[in-house]
């Protein structure tokens, strides 16, 4: 009991003092323990807040991006009527680390040797075997080797899907649509003109339109192939065009290539004749030089008389036609017989100068307008150019262009004289027809019809005729330039046709390339004899394709023409 | 004292109601638009799938390969200008129904009871059809047909080869209002004799689909001159 109470001692100060420190010191800890609670909370308020957001407005974790539209890796080619050229697809590709296998690399090559007997067990192993860390055992490969060698369960096979380009046609319109490089850029033909469309995201979406039709290229790939293959010939080229539009419907260069494997054509078949070769084209020339001197006021008649002896002694050389008329012939009958003597008179009285300004006018100066970027230039005898040449460039020789730039030609003079740069796209709403520029008058364009009409009703180009569609056109046979000389033996031969003659639609040029003579030719290597059934043949096919019907009674004013041509005797 | 003390924990239970609600409401939206992205999702596959599938087909029958079928088995080509028809009336044209002559069936003489001509020179016209008619032999009836193109007689031929040559003919012939006659000189060699043979029967001599003489054939027409 002598322990003092509480209540009877009296707390010493420096107790007292310490009862306040401590009663501050736990004042602070709440303040403290406070704070850290509402920091705590404030997080967990804003974490729970931001899931609520999260939830009503944010995106949910299973949502999967992209593939909500199909945009492909490289924009589609497609025809005049949406049928695909070329088209992007995903192809199985097999690759292999060889720093990633873990089986047995032995094993390995001889079980990819039996599946993909390109390459043999030795050069497997030696792949696998290298420090390269990657290559390509095959592209394009077909869904059942992938299988088979996902079936090998190797993790160092790498099997993955690639975009490739495929081109459904194959050797279709080959040289129009070109083909791509290993990285998928354009390397020719449209692909390359158009390599930006394309490929760029913002226009890849919408398919390219070209302004080919598949129907009419296959038509005349398959009958100049044909035509290739009886002649023995080395090459040959054609051109289907628009007249009113220059919309390029069909245009091939044999031997052709297939753009699915690029690499295994030859140069000579990557070459595109049409465009890019520029040829010595010969008599198809003549037509301009007529128009020319018509629309110059220097024929006045399909009536004038020119005199046409065995062979003509001109500037210092002679010309010889191949049917030589000994005596005085008409524009019309020059034209049905297809006359040099007779045409370089005409030429002549033309003159250097006003025939430079018309071709230059009509572009067979300049590089074929196109929008590819394989393009010939023109060949003329340059400074040379005197009255001689100016004779020989009027039926065709000295002169040098492409079959594309020839079809030019026709389609600007049967268009009623109007000049349309050709061109491998569509004109459709996107695409508006551009206004043309006049080369000939329209007098001169109509005039033209009959005479043409004649050559294929009457003259050297009646085996280009179809009949019921009216063709007429004009028989072209040069002689090629074999080291330095002009062979008399090689010849190149083309026929350029405009078909219905009486209200032209469609001109068709086609070529064939050192042609040999057979038994149904009798010997003749010339154009009537080769390109001009072909003509036939391929109008035939292609007319009622085009919505050019058939009619046995109707034809161009033959009046215009027809009475000045001296009918002999049967 | 309990509403009062309540109130607070109502508010609350309330609040997160709402809270639940709107939540439940926005969990909804949420799993109806991925649904919705699953089937747009769905469709760019399918539209995928498509394209790969069209792009085959295309591949596999691609023009090349037509043509070669054409070339090999089908020789189809393409269709000659007299194949087209101008309308609708050039193509019920087509469709008229081919006459063919039916031997077997009898004889009807159609022209039996017409009226006796008068006493005349034979080829005269008749004047009177009203006249009595009396039974008429067909040999009196063919015999007037036929005078008509007495300017284009030729020497009767024997009764034979005239046979023959009215059978081979007489299926290929067009139909005329005389076929009657025809079949009736046919039936009777006799009658046939008598009549004299008109134009159209020499002209059956030579049949147009047969190929012509091998002369004009193995020689080149001479209006196939080579070209330029």
């Amino acid at each position: 009991m002598n322990a003092p109470s509480p209540a009877l001692v009296a707390p010493r100060p420096e107790r007292l003092r310490l009862v306040g420190q401590r009663r501050q010191m736990l004042a602070v800890m709440h303040q403290r323990l406070m704070f850290g609670m509402l920091v705590y909370a404030g997080i967990v308020a804003l974490i729970g807040l931001r899931i609520l957001w999260l939830a009503a407005f944010g995106d949910h974790a299973g949502r999967k991006e992209g593939l909500t539209s199909l945009v492909p890796d490289r924009g589609d080619i497609v025809d005049r009527d949406g049928e695909p050229l070329a088209r992007t697809i995903d192809a199985w590709t097999i690759a292999v680390h060889p720093g990633k296998i873990i089986g047995d690399k032995l094993e390995i090559a001889r079980r990819l040797a039996e599946l993909m007997p390109e390459r043999t067990e030795e050069q497997y192993f030696a792949l696998l075997k290298s420090n390269k860390p990657f290559f390509y055992l095959r592209r394009r490969a077909a869904p059942g080797l992938v299988e088979a060698v996902n079936a090998l369960g190797e993790p160092g096979l790498a099997i993955q899907r690639e975009p490739d380009r495929l081109y459904p046609q194959t050797s279709l319109a080959a040289h129009v649509i070109g083909f791509t490089d290993i990285d998928g850029h354009g390397a020719a033909g449209v692909e390359r003109a158009f390599d930006k469309y394309l490929s760029d995201p913002a226009t890849r979406g919408k398919p390219l339109q070209l302004s080919i039709s598949s129907r009419i290229q296959q038509a005349l790939e398959h009958e100049l192939g044909d035509a290739m293959t009886t002649f023995s010939a080395i090459g040959a080229a054609g051109v289907v065009m628009d007249v009113h539009t220059g919309e390029v419907l069909a245009m091939t260069s044999l031997p052709s290539i297939n753009p699915n494997t690029p690499g295994q054509g030859t140069p000579e078949a990557h070459f595109n004749r049409a465009t890019l070769g520029v040829f010595e084209l010969g008599s198809t020339f003549k037509p301009f030089t007529v128009a020319m001197a018509m629309d110059s006021d220097v024929i006045k008649s399909m009536g004038q008389i020119y005199n046409c002896p065995d062979a003509l002694p001109a500037y210092g050389h002679f010309i010889h036609d191949t049917h030589p008329f000994g005596r005085q012939c008409t524009v019309a009958e020059i034209m049905e017989e297809s006359s040099n003597i007779g045409t370089a008179q005409i030429a002549d009285q033309l003159g250097t100068t006003r025939q430079k300004a018309w071709l230059k006018k009509m572009g067979f100066l300049d590089k074929v307008e196109i929008e590819l970027k394989e393009r010939g230039r023109a060949l003329n005898p340059g400074s040379r150019w005197g009255p001689f040449e100016t004779m020989t460039i009027g039926f065709g020789h000295g002169i040098a262009v492409a079959p594309l730039q020839l079809a030019m030609g026709y389609a600007t003079l049967f268009d009623g004289g109007v000049y349309h740069p050709p061109t491998i796209l569509k004109h459709g709403p996107d695409n508006p027809l551009q206004p043309g520029r006049r080369v000939f008058s329209e007098d001169t364009s109509y005039r033209m019809r009959s005479l043409l009409r004649l050559v294929v009703m009457k003259g050297t180009g009646r085996k280009a005729d179809a009949p019921g569609y009216r063709v007429g056109g004009k028989t072209g046979t040069a002689q090629k330039l074999i080291n330095g000389h002009y062979s008399q033996t090689i010849n190149l031969t083309s026929f350029a046709g405009v078909f219905p003659m009486d209200d032209p639609r469609y001109v068709i040029v086609v070529m064939l390339d050192e042609p040999k003579a057979t038994k149904e030719t009798y010997g003749f290597t010339t154009a009537g004899w080769n390109v001009a059934p072909v003509v036939s043949r391929t109008v035939s096919r292609i007319a009622p394709m085009l919505g050019v019907a058939p009619n046995m009674n109707r034809e161009p004013n033959m009046g215009e023409v027809l009475p000045f041509v001296h009918e002999t005797k049967e | 004292m309990s509403g009062r003390s309540f109130h607070s924990l109502f508010m609350v239970a309330s609040c997160a109601g709402a809270a639940l609600g709107c939540y439940l409401v926005s969990l909804r939206v949420a799993s109806e638009r991925a649904s919705l992205e699953d089937v747009e999702t769905r469709i760019v596959l399918a539209q995928r799938d498509l394209r790969v599938l069209q792009t085959e087909i295309g591949t596999r029958g691609r023009l090349a390969q037509l043509e070669r079928w054409n070339v090999k088995v089908l020789a189809l080509s393409a269709p000659a200008a007299d194949q087209f028809l101008g309308g609708s009336f050039e193509l019920a044209r087509l469709t008229r129904p081919e006459t063919k002559v039916d031997f077997q069936a009898p004889v009807v003489l159609a022209s039996a009871p017409a009226p006796e001509p008068k006493a005349g020179p034979i080829g005269q016209p008749d004047t009177d059809d009203a006249g009595a008619p009396t039974a008429q032999s067909p040999r009196s009836l063919i015999h007037e047909a036929s005078l008509k193109t007495e300017t284009r007689e030729v020497p009767a031929k024997p009764v034979a080869s005239m046979r023959q040559a009215a059978q081979v003919k007489s299926s290929d012939r067009p139909v005329t209002a005389a076929k009657p006659v025809d079949k009736i000189s046919v039936d009777k060699p006799g009658l046939a004799a008598a009549k004299p043979v008109t134009k159209r029967v020499q002209l059956a001599k030579n049949d147009p689909l047969a190929p012509l003489p091998e002369k004009h054939l193995s020689k080149p027409s001479k209006d196939s001159a080579p070209a330029r």
